[in-house]
């Protein structure tokens, strides 16, 4: 494949000469218009390229309210009010880009979540997942140093409450924390780094997303019977087919997104967050955002485990929740990738789901609180107990007692029946 | 594959929905009144006119303790005044300025400057107040649980206290109020304010255009966004059936 | 996007063909109408802010306080305004022909000022000179040397700005002098007298439209 792309369309002069020095068009081409992508991926697949726009578009909102905003722990609060009240249209790039992070989270939980189910962690994918956890883990970081900047009663709070955190770690933990804060305790030097490093991170989430789409194309995507494509017939150029699939997915979830910048700004947020920082006074609850509700919830459920107090048990649980994900394709055993095919793994999935649900709701709430009569923090706890039974044991032993379904000899064999109307695997 | 749509767009929709109960008050908060703004519905605004009084109110019992720092009065041409009133209105607040001989001294405020405060820092404003700080009105409604409707009913909760309950000697009976005991004595009664419009001056309705002029004051750009949004809301209805119907017809030799 | 060909191993049905031409070109142009309204907003807010608006207000200025061949300097929307109040002698030197034959723009013909200071004096009144104080070769900030000198800055000074950056030089009504290498007078900024001591500086006499950024160049 010279410097032509497919077959019977003519290349113009332009083309050509940059092509023959710097082959961009012909990689473009090779990479998402010839592309051969399974014939069979459903809408859960949109998520995805929606996760890739959603990061440009806060790039791009971040980039300019960076115009306007000081990293000054007494400028701060005022120069977003400003923002909000005198820059032109400073109100909707500001609320675009605070309710940009809570659809970032919700598309790339959905787009995890659809991994979970589909085996799309398994051989040869085991590092595009890994790739993945990390950019997880970059956007919570992210995300994390982001809520700090405007200087609210939450921001400043939320930021005292998990960079102390890391005094639980034995030894070197309080010598890291002064070290976080550039001081005794939350202030300005922690306020301007937070600043740098924030404009700094998704510069990194955009290489490794990089990776992650080199990984991809190495072997392809999954799709939701979870068997490999057997030839030609298996696959459709992804423009423009999936081009289109993905642009209307993109209007679509433009729509709630529309929704809550322009009728409902502030309903992910917290009203403390509108009161300027004050170290003197403590906010009735502390919250983080509710996209990191489930991983509160196990930091404060975490009782004493043998000889590690409870403080740093949730520390390590807390960050051993992700760190699960990192080892996910050598945890589950089953041969059989896609969940469609794997009946009893089904249920367990959906407890999953349910579980990360009902951690939301024991991190959003006090501590004293119950549900049915239980304590918050029992509830918690199980939930967590549940959360790393999953990973740890249900998965690895799932793969040697579970009875998986017949698997559909290929993908168009499977699409061809559903089209003469005869069922296939059912989800 | 219907089905699987269905199910992601209600992932994505349900988000917003499925959330709400995790959000549920707690038990032993008094549900807040609800005083049916104009700018509660999607396509509502605010009623200036409510506003002006809600201005009036703010200037003549609450600048007394509360700042409005925020705000320039600049802003107050968004409420329907003219530049000149809003001249007049600045003029009759001075803040800090140099004089020739650089001396400290004092100029009267202009439409640029903010809203001049009644307390130069926090420490004067504790004094002045039992030790209470009377926080800043320009945000007061992003800042509360219940927004505009806390303001309303918080001005309206005031009562006896009941007799098993004691309360601080600096402190006022609020059945709104989070804890119940607030250091605002009951700013406002029927007739603390009497309306150039002639506008009928009773507790409830003082509360209403008060917490309407603060609505202003936390979302001066509540009008435009809405008109916006509603214009974008039907762009993209538009845009997504377009691509829609584009998406079947293109797929339609696969299916 | 827009053009979408032939697809790889299938065949187009012919009927199809053109009502998917144009939905897909439908679908194409809405997005680029979403993409433009989207970015508008950023491009918008890098636009002066509200704020900045407001502070670039009108000044005042009392005049009265300002001595014969006296200059002060305000700051005004960030660039500084020489007020000069004239002494008689001063305004009889500007119009020797001597002087007029040094300058390069002597009428003012370029347009670096409002109508009401088209005039030998370019004021509105001639015992004020009110101009913008940013040397128009490359923006350094001229020093007011009034008083006349036979040799220094140039031979037979009459009064007015040498700029220390390259040498240039203005008379005191800001016009420039030929062989330096500035290429125009002084711009004289919208001002106008709210009475006979207050000068404000910003804002024009009633019913004359003129803006700064109109001029020729700063």
């Amino acid at each position: 494949m010279a410097s032509t792309t497919s077959g019977d369309r003519p290349q113009n002069r332009f083309v050509q000469w940059v092509d023959y020095r710097l082959p961009v068009f012909t990689f473009l081409n090779h990479e998402l218009r010839d592309y051969p992508t399974p014939r069979n991926l459903s809408y859960l697949w949109n998520f995805g390229s929606l996760a890739g726009i959603v990061l440009v578009m806060m790039i791009a909102s971040g980039i300019f309210l960076a115009m306007n905003y000081t990293p000054n722990d007494t400028l701060a609060f005022e120069s977003v009010e400003r923002i909000m009240r005198d820059v032109n249209y400073g109100w909707l790039i500001r609320y675009v880009h605070m309710n940009g992070a809570s659809m970032f989270f919700i598309v790339v939980y959905i787009h995890i979540f659809r991994g979970l189910y589909y085996g799309s962690y398994k051989a040869p994918r085991e590092i595009l997942w890994m790739l993945g956890v990390v950019i997880l883990l970059l956007m919570m970081a992210t995300a994390f140093m982001g809520y700090v900047l405007p200087w609210g009663q939450m921001s400043f709070w939320g930021a005292t409450v998990i960079t102390n955190l890391f005094s639980a770690l034995p030894i070197i933990g309080p010598k890291i924390v002064t070290w976080l804060w550039g001081g005794f305790s939350v202030g300005n030097p922690t306020l301007n780094r937070f600043f740098s490093l924030h404009y700094l991170l998704p510069f990194v989430i955009v290489g490794v997303v990089v990776l992650h789409l080199v990984a991809l194309h190495q072997h392809g995507s999954n799709n939701p019977l979870g068997i490999d494509k057997k030839g030609k017939q298996d696959s459709i150029p992804f423009h423009p087919y999936y081009t289109i699939k993905d642009s209307f997915g993109l209007a679509v979830f433009l729509l709630p997104y529309a929704f809550l910048v322009f009728f409902y700004p502030n309903f992910f947020g917290e009203p403390d967050n509108y009161i300027p920082a004050n170290p003197l006074a403590t906010p009735a609850e502390i919250v983080p955002e509710w996209y990191f509700l489930p991983f509160y919830a196990i930091l404060r459920s975490t009782p004493d485990l043998l000889f590690i107090p409870s403080k740093l048990a949730g520390v390590l649980l807390m960050f051993g929740s992700i760190a699960v994900l990192f080892v996910l394709p050598w945890l589950d055993t089953s041969p059989v990738r896609s969940g469609r095919f794997r009946p009893v793994f089904k249920w367990f999935y959906v407890s999953l789901i349910i579980d990360a649900f009902l951690l939301g709701y024991v991190g959003k709430h006090k501590p004293d609180a119950t549900l049915f009569g239980i304590a918050l923090p029992t509830i918690g706890w199980l939930g967590t107990l549940w959360y790393f039974g999953y990973f740890l044991v249900i998965l690895p032993l799932l793969g040697f007692f579970e009875k998986p379904l017949k698997l559909p000899t290929s993908i168009s064999e499977a699409v061809l029946k559903k089209g003469a109307g005869v069922a296939s695997g059912a989800a | 594959m219907i089905r699987r749509f269905v199910l992601c767009a209600a992932l994505l929709f349900a988000a917003p929905v499925l959330v709400p109960p995790a959000f549920a008050q707690e038990a032993e908060e008094t549900k807040l009144l609800d005083a049916h703004f104009s700018f509660d519905s999607l396509f509502g605004t605010i009623d200036i006119k409510s506003a002006q009084r809600g201005l009036q109110i703010y200037k003549e019992v609450c600048s007394a303790c509360h700042g409005l720092y925020e705000l320039s009065y600049r802003n107050l041409e968004q409420l329907g005044y003219t530049e000149d009133q809003v001249k007049a209105f600045a003029a009759d607040y001075t803040v800090p300025d140099i004089k020739d001989d650089g001396s400290a001294g004092e100029r009267p405020a202009k439409g640029s400057d903010k809203f001049v405060r009644p307390f130069p820092n926090e420490k004067a404003a504790r004094a002045a107040n039992n030790g209470g700080y009377p926080p800043d009105l320009a945000l007061i409604v992003k800042a509360r649980k219940g927004g505009a409707n806390y303001v309303y009913s918080i001005m309206q909760g005031y009562q006896d206290p009941p007799p098993d309950v004691k309360i601080s000697s600096t402190a006022y009976y609020n059945i709104y109020f989070p804890g119940h005991q607030i250091a605002m004595p009951p700013p406002l009664q029927d007739g603390s304010v009497t309306f150039a419009d002639g506008t009928k001056n009773d507790l409830a309705q003082e509360a209403h255009d008060v917490a309407t002029f603060l609505e202003w004051a936390s979302n001066p750009e509540l009008a435009e966004r809405k008109q916006m949004g509603i214009n974008v809301l039907i762009f993209l209805v538009i845009l997504s059936g377009v691509l829609y119907v584009a998406k079947r017809r293109i797929w339609k030799d696969v299916h | 996007m827009a053009d979408i060909a032939n697809v790889h191993g299938g065949n187009p049905h012919s009927d199809g063909g053109t009502r998917r031409d144009f939905l897909v070109l439908a679908g194409t142009a809405l997005g680029a109408v979403a993409a433009a309204t989207a970015v508008w907003p950023l491009i918008s807010s890098m636009n002066p802010a509200a704020d900045t608006l407001a502070a670039g207000g009108p000044v005042d200025v009392d005049v009265s306080k300002l001595a014969p061949g006296q200059q002060i300097v305000v700051m005004w929307r960030g660039a500084p305004i020489f007020v000069v109040n004239r002494t008689p002698e001063a305004l009889a030197l500007l119009q020797k022909p001597d002087l007029v034959d040094k300058l390069r723009d002597p009428d003012s013909q370029v347009h670096q000022q409002p109508t009401y200071a088209d005039n030998w004096h370019r004021s509105a009144d001639p015992q004020f000179a009110v101009l913008v104080g940013i040397c128009t070769h490359l923006g350094c900030v001229p020093n007011f040397l009034p008083k006349p000198n036979p040799t220094s800055p140039s031979a037979d000074w009459p009064g007015g700005y040498f700029c220390p950056c390259h040498g240039s030089k203005y008379d005191l009504a800001g016009r420039v002098y030929k062989g330096v290498p500035a290429p125009y007078n002084l711009p004289v900024p919208p001002y106008n007298f709210t009475s006979k001591t207050t000068l404000r500086i910003g804002e024009n006499p009633t019913g004359v439209a003129f803006e700064l950024s109109s001029v020729q160049q700063m």
